[in-house]
């Protein structure tokens, strides 16, 4: 009973956040907005047991993106937020298209396996689990994964740093 | 009903008591800079809010309150110019991260007999839950400079996130060693594997070379998220005015207040369970309502340390402050969790000569890479060059 009290008011934040989100105009507002989506989706995946989602997806979507986001705002002229330029939105049709089938791919499992089974076995809700699987079948995905990132990060910095002085030179003022 | 109980239970006294803690801090606080400044500090308000007659002054103790009082009362100004609803909902946002947070500390309440000990939020995942949510302090500072529509809350707020962004990187990776030792991310369990040992201090991860270095990047760290001195830049006086919270007054200021205070209870908390031993401190047989008070009081200690350098560093320089951060903590904490994990292999041998070897051994890598970093971080100094003077 509590699960459900907390699953419909998650869910209507969720999706007031996602909407507020997309119409606003103010981009800072519409990060923020964006933001307690995420705030509201986490606490989905803890209604789940997936605390280690939850976790994550506050650590990265808010913690790390979101900042993202709000760094790449403040670059920009639109530092205040105003705008009132209103966005022109031609071919919403196929948008509106691609929606709905997007969501239904994303509806199908669950549409295959109608009626749903009236117990599911619940999942063993551990961190613990979670890395063993991540050191044993999956070190070497993981491995390639951290490869990645570490490639991505150091390109990251020489792509900053411009081109390398000669010794002695003088930085152009 | 018994739900209800224990939830009660788990949550009021962490309502009550940090809130209380905080305005006996501020009274602590102010006392020891002015000691710390040769200066006598508030020592007029006392008991029942008398001002004068010396015998109910109690050294002034009585200042938080009246400090409430005024804070309660005093107008709350917003500028023309600024977004209202952020304004308003910064410094909610600011403290609630950091209420939240203090349910994830090991601290169990067992008050009668008949209730079985309750700790608030007991998650797996308790660690890397507490970074995250600490983590959204960043977005109520930045919310808070943004909708000022000040130039010193906005400059504020940008320190602020960049500030915060980086040293969560070395704060994180330091507590890492923890875990990897213990093998767990449950606050309690940590706080449970400090516990036994021959001294009172017998399994702390202070006193282990790693968990040492550990420590101090964790403190350092947790100095910068949380915006004390000497990393206060994102509120420096001489230079923002007030930096993100220029333009807030009344109870909006105070939210601010209690929403740094406690997240600096928070993040020592933290800094108790992974490396002081959480609640452990004699007595805890005959008593076991001590480990809240041991609890507590080592985070007083911390806060104590915090004010005092508060009253003795300058604060630093921008440049200084990401270059800390990214050149000699961050490497200094991988390192670190290499020479834990060997430490780890080692002394699971056990063997005592194998265990010391690796203390000694350990200690000169952590020593020596910190002098290193410390040596080729250091600013060179040329004769100063003067572009627009002579």
């Amino acid at each position: 009973m509590t699960e459900q009290i907390a699953f419909w008011i998650l869910s209507a934040v969720a999706v007031l956040g996602a909407l507020v989100a997309v119409r606003k105009r103010n981009l800072v507002h519409g990060v923020f907005a964006l933001m307690l989506f995420f705030a509201a989706l986490s606490g989905l995946f803890l209604l789940l047991l997936a605390e280690f989602i939850a976790a994550v997806q506050i650590l990265v979507y808010i913690g790390a993106v979101g900042i993202l986001l709000l760094f790449a705002i403040m670059l920009t002229e639109r530092v205040t937020g105003d705008d009132d330029r209103r966005m022109t939105s031609r071919g919403w049709f196929w948008g509106v298209v691609i929606a709905v089938a997007v969501f239904f791919v994303l509806l199908l499992p669950p549409i295959q396996q109608w009626p749903a089974p009236e117990t599911v076995p619940t999942p063993e809700p551990s961190v613990e689990k979670l890395g063993q699987r991540l050191m044993n079948p999956y070190v070497v995905t993981l491995e390639v994964l951290a490869l990645l990132l570490t490639a991505a990060l150091i390109g990251a910095v020489t792509a900053a740093q411009g081109k390398r002085l000669a010794k002695g030179e003088e930085p152009p003022e | 009903m018994s739900l209800v109980l224990d939830i009660l239970i788990a949550t009021v006294p962490l309502l009550v008591i940090f809130p209380t803690l905080f305005a006996f801090t501020t009274w602590l606080e102010r006392k020891a800079l002015a000691r710390i400044q040769n200066r006598v500090g508030p020592d007029k308000v006392g008991v029942p809010l008398t001002r004068y007659g010396g015998r109910f002054s109690l050294f002034g103790l009585g200042q938080p309150m009246a400090d409430g009082i005024k804070m309660l009362f005093k107008e709350n100004i917003v500028p023309r110019d600024a977004d209202r609803l952020f304004h308003l909902l910064a410094p909610i946002l600011a403290l609630i991260p950091a209420m939240l947070v203090l349910c994830f500390l090991p601290l169990e309440f067992p008050w009668t007999d008949s209730l079985k000990p309750v700790q608030a939020f007991l998650l797996d995942g308790a660690v890397i839950f507490f970074f995250a949510i600490t983590g959204l302090n960043t977005l109520a500072v930045f919310m808070a400079g943004w909708a000022s529509r000040n130039k010193y809350s906005l400059l504020g707020g940008m320190r602020a996130i960049a500030q915060m962004v980086s040293y969560e990187i070395p704060l994180v990776l330091s507590a890492v060693v923890v875990v990897m030792m213990v093998g767990d991310l449950n606050a309690k369990e940590i706080a449970d594997f400090q516990t036994g040992g021959k001294w009172i201090v017998g399994n702390w991860f202070l006193f282990t070379p790693w968990g040492l270095a550990a420590f101090v990047i964790f403190f350092i760290a947790s100095l910068a998220e949380t915006n004390r001195s000497p990393f206060d830049l994102p509120e420096a006086e001489s230079e923002l005015v007030a930096g993100y919270f220029t333009e807030y007054s009344g109870f909006k200021f105070a939210l601010f207040f209690l929403g740094e205070y406690i997240a600096m209870f928070a993040i020592s908390g933290l800094a108790v369970t992974l490396f002081l031993g959480g609640g452990a401190g004699p007595g805890l047989d005959a008593a076991p309502w001590l480990s809240v008070v041991w609890f507590i009081a080592k985070i007083f200690v911390l806060i104590g340390v915090m004010i005092w350098l508060r009253g003795t560093l300058p604060r630093l320089r921008v440049d200084q402050l990401m270059g800390f951060a990214w050149k000699f903590l961050l490497p200094l904490s991988i390192l670190n969790i290499l020479v834990a994990g060997f430490a780890w292999h080692a002394t699971q041998q056990d063997s005592k000569t194998i265990t010391v070897v690796t203390w000694v051994i350990s200690l000169a890598v952590l020593y020596m890479t910190a002098k290193g970093l410390n040596q080729l971080n250091r600013a060179k100094v040329r004769p100063r060059n003067y572009r627009y003077a002579e």
